[in-house]
């Protein structure tokens, strides 16, 4: 099996069965206990967080521990919701867990803008000026598009939002970007920024929030007051470590340049092939667009399935539903959209691999599109 | 005292001489119904009682008894050795306290018991007054009716509440039949519909992987189940699509497409039946509601089959049918949105009058007896219960 739906969720490293076991069995420990065995744990955990503050760049601020991105996403958004006149600025290239709270946001009565993406997959920023004033309480983009893979140039973004509403809270979807693209949130004026593990072979389960300023948020649910009272509830120790453990055996440069080769790879066999189409946003090396003339991606998805290679469909959260948003406000015929498949690599496969999946996506293609015209 | 469950059954009755046979298939579709509890199930004097039940169990064991197609009521009857003491005291444990209005209604098989029907109605009508202050007799529109049934082998009832069921006749009493199960509203509303009719169904399902998903196959096999919850054990015969739609979109007329595809399904669920002795086509078809389903449509499918088509939603508004799918739990599945073998190589403009002269010389095009044979002879078959 060639797996090449990587931005969907990625295979734990072996490494992080250990960990999670050692923190279930052994350290399986309440750290609100007051056990000194808890107490331990408790340690643990922040020195976790300062962990994870370095591993992202920040030199303040905090990290929540959340149960998935979808959590982390929803506890920034409405946890910056505030009554009274302010104003809600979100890009149309967001993830549903982002979205969706924008929809809900308008139905209750707050202002909301939706920014459209440029042709390049990006927020359009003279747009994003265009809707930004003092009544701006919050602004949310995502780092890298699930979907495309084009990235947000969040400096530039920072420095409207100083010009403009300089008070505003800039929340970053980081999902597809921490540890994957090599930035730093020294210098950037974000205040929240979301990451997940599962993108980053840690378990599934286990997710982050970074918040530059706590006091400016509000939790979404009420408990026993664990992390900073933002995030009640136990704190999946096991699953926290168990990120760590990823997070410490990757290398974001060297991962970078070894993917980059593979999409590399990728573009210069398939586009040798008539009636496939590359869309590459020349952003995040993980990701990319192919579109099958003639043929619907969801067929090609089954077709390689078949074959052993399996790819993606736009955002599989989404891709139960008909049609592409994203890629539909970037401005791709209905016709694209139904023929494009998502593929996103992972650091830890080989060209050779990459170069097998090609002969077969080839092959697979040329069979149904004789089969079907 | 213990409580026990009477059954009413409707048509039965009706059914004259094949009587025994229909009450002795409801007693085997219940006793399967009720597989995971312990309980007696007996018939005296022309009812079915089941007792010696778990009473924690009693709400789902109601529940499920409401599923069964040939019984019309479940109620909960407190069961006792007659005498007039007993009679007395058991009519003050019901609980009517809610109550507004009520009469009481007693029955009398027993002719040996002393007091008259209609004397023993006021006596006991008068200790519930006594018991219930705020409780009314009200013999024309009670809000309830407690019935006291005086039976003849020494045992009283009394119940109050009536469980409503399903109704129609018991399963497998109309013999079994074939149901075309798509991934849609309509055909698991049919089976349900027919199957409450008695019929005891095997379904088949076309897919056209890799055309459809995976996901489209096991949204078909959760209908089958969801259905099966009412119709019994079903027998799911998958059978592969690809190829025939494949060879269509080549060889035939696009606008034919579908007219065609239902012809070879037809001819294919008919083998079926052929095979598993099964003596009727089950659909989902409404009159008008999509170009294959106009008259004329229905005429030229319905031509390369000999068995009964049974189109049990022909005159069924689509709210209709899905206001029962919503009843039998299936609207949820339904419209899940993974596409069935249908709409792949959709043609824009499906013909809505084909006529039978015009498929017939399109099929000519094709091999059409290997392309079936190699379709049956690959199906998957799988048996589904969550009866």
């Amino acid at each position: 099996m060639i797996y090449l739906d990587n931005a969907g969720t990625t295979k734990m490293f072996d490494e992080c069965v250990e960990v999670g076991r050692k923190f279930s069995c052994e350290n399986f420990f309440n750290p609100s206990a007051l056990s000194v065995e808890a107490l331990e744990i408790s340690r643990l955990l922040n020195e976790t967080e300062k962990f994870f503050l370095n591993k992202l760049g920040a030199l303040q601020g905090n990290v929540i521990f959340t149960g998935c991105a979808t959590e982390s996403n929803n506890l920034a958004v409405r946890g910056s919701l505030r009554t009274g006149d302010w104003e809600y600025v979100f890009s149309a290239g967001e993830h549903p867990s982002v979205y969706n709270q924008a929809k809900k946001f308008e139905l209750e009565g707050f202002k909301v803008h939706v920014v459209p993406l440029n042709e390049d997959g990006q927020i359009d920023l003279q747009k994003l000026q265009s809707v930004l004033n003092e009544k701006t309480r919050l602004i949310s983009v995502i780092h890298v598009s699930n979907e495309t893979g084009a990235v947000n140039d969040l400096h530039k973004i920072c420095q409207i939002k100083k010009k403009i509403c300089p008070k505003a809270i800039i929340h970053v979807d980081g999902v597809q970007s921490f540890m994957k693209i090599p930035f730093s949130l020294a210098g950037l004026d974000v205040d929240l920024y979301s990451f997940s593990g599962h993108k980053l072979h840690a378990p599934k389960g286990v997710a982050g929030l970074y918040v530059k300023n706590k006091s400016a948020l509000k939790e979404l649910f009420y408990g026993g007051g664990q992390q900073y009272g933002l995030r009640s509830g136990t704190e999946n120790v096991a699953g926290i470590m168990q990120f760590k453990k990823a997070v410490e055996l990757i290398d974001v440069r060297l991962n970078f340049d070894k993917v980059k080769l593979m999409k590399e790879k990728m573009i210069c066999q398939l586009s040798k092939v008539n009636g496939v189409k590359i869309f590459d946003f020349a952003g995040s090396p993980y990701i990319l667009n192919v579109v099958f003339d003639g043929v619907k991606g969801e067929t090609m998805l089954h077709a390689l399935n078949e074959k052993g290679v399996i790819v993606g469909l736009g955002s599989a959260c989404s891709s139960k539903k008909a049609g592409n948003r994203v890629l539909e406000n970037i401005g791709f015929d209905k016709d694209v959209i139904i023929s494009s498949v998502r593929i996103s690599f992972n650091a830890y496969q080989t060209l050779e691999e990459i170069e097998k999946a090609c002969e077969i996506i080839e092959e697979v293609y040329k069979n149904i599109k004789e089969r079907v015209s | 005292m213990r409580n026990v469950l009477l059954l009413k059954f409707g048509e039965l009755f009706l059914k004259g001489k094949n009587r025994h046979d229909f009450i002795k298939l409801l007693k085997t579709n219940i006793t399967y119904k009720l597989r995971d509890f312990v309980f007696k199930l007996h018939e005296t004097q022309g009812r079915l009682i089941v007792s010696d039940y778990d009473e924690s169990f009693e709400e789902i064991i109601i529940a499920k008894l409401q599923q069964v197609f040939g019984l019309i009521g479940v109620v909960v009857a407190c069961e006792f050795d007659t005498s007039y003491e007993t009679i007395q005291e058991n009519i003050k444990k019901l609980d009517l306290s809610l109550v507004k209005t009520f009469k009481v209604e007693v029955k009398r098989a027993d002719k040996s018991f002393p007091i008259k029907s209609m004397d023993m109605e006021k006596e006991l009508g008068g200790i519930l007054l006594e018991e219930f202050p705020n409780l009314k007799v009200d013999l024309y529109n009670p809000e309830i009716v407690v019935h006291v049934e005086i039976r003849i082998n020494n045992k009283t009832y009394i119940y109050s509440k009536v469980y409503e069921c399903v109704g129609g006749l018991p399963l497998g009493s109309g013999g079994k039949a074939l149901l075309l199960l798509s991934g849609g509203i309509d055909s698991p509303v049919a089976g349900y519909m027919m199957a409450k009719r008695g019929l005891k169904l095997e379904a088949v399902h076309f897919h056209s992987y890799p055309y459809t998903s995976v996901q489209a196959k096991e949204k078909v096999i959760e209908l089958a189940k969801e259905i099966s919850e009412f119709c019994g054990e079903i027998k799911l015969h998958i059978v592969s699509f690809t190829e025939i739609q494949e060879q269509i979109h080549k060889n035939c007329d696009a606008e034919y497409m579908i007219t065609i595809m239902r012809r070879i399904m037809m001819r294919i669920a008919e083998r079926i039946c052929q095979q598993n002795n099964l003596g009727a086509i089950v659909t989902g078809e409404s009159l008008g509601q999509v170009a294959s389903q106009t008259m004329q449509s229905m005429n030229v499918t319905n031509s390369v089959v000999s068995l009964p088509v049974f189109r049990p939603l022909i005159a069924f508004d689509k709210e209709d049918i899905m206001s029962v799918a919503r009843k039998i739990n299936t609207y949820e599945t339904s419209i899940l949105p993974y596409e069935d073998c249908c709409t792949v190589f959709l043609p824009k403009y499906p013909v809505i009058k084909p006529t039978i002269k015009r498929a017939e010389y399109l099929e000519t095009k094709l091999d059409l007896e290997q392309l079936i044979e190699k379709a049956i002879a690959s199906q998957e078959i799988l048996e589904i219960t969550n009866f």
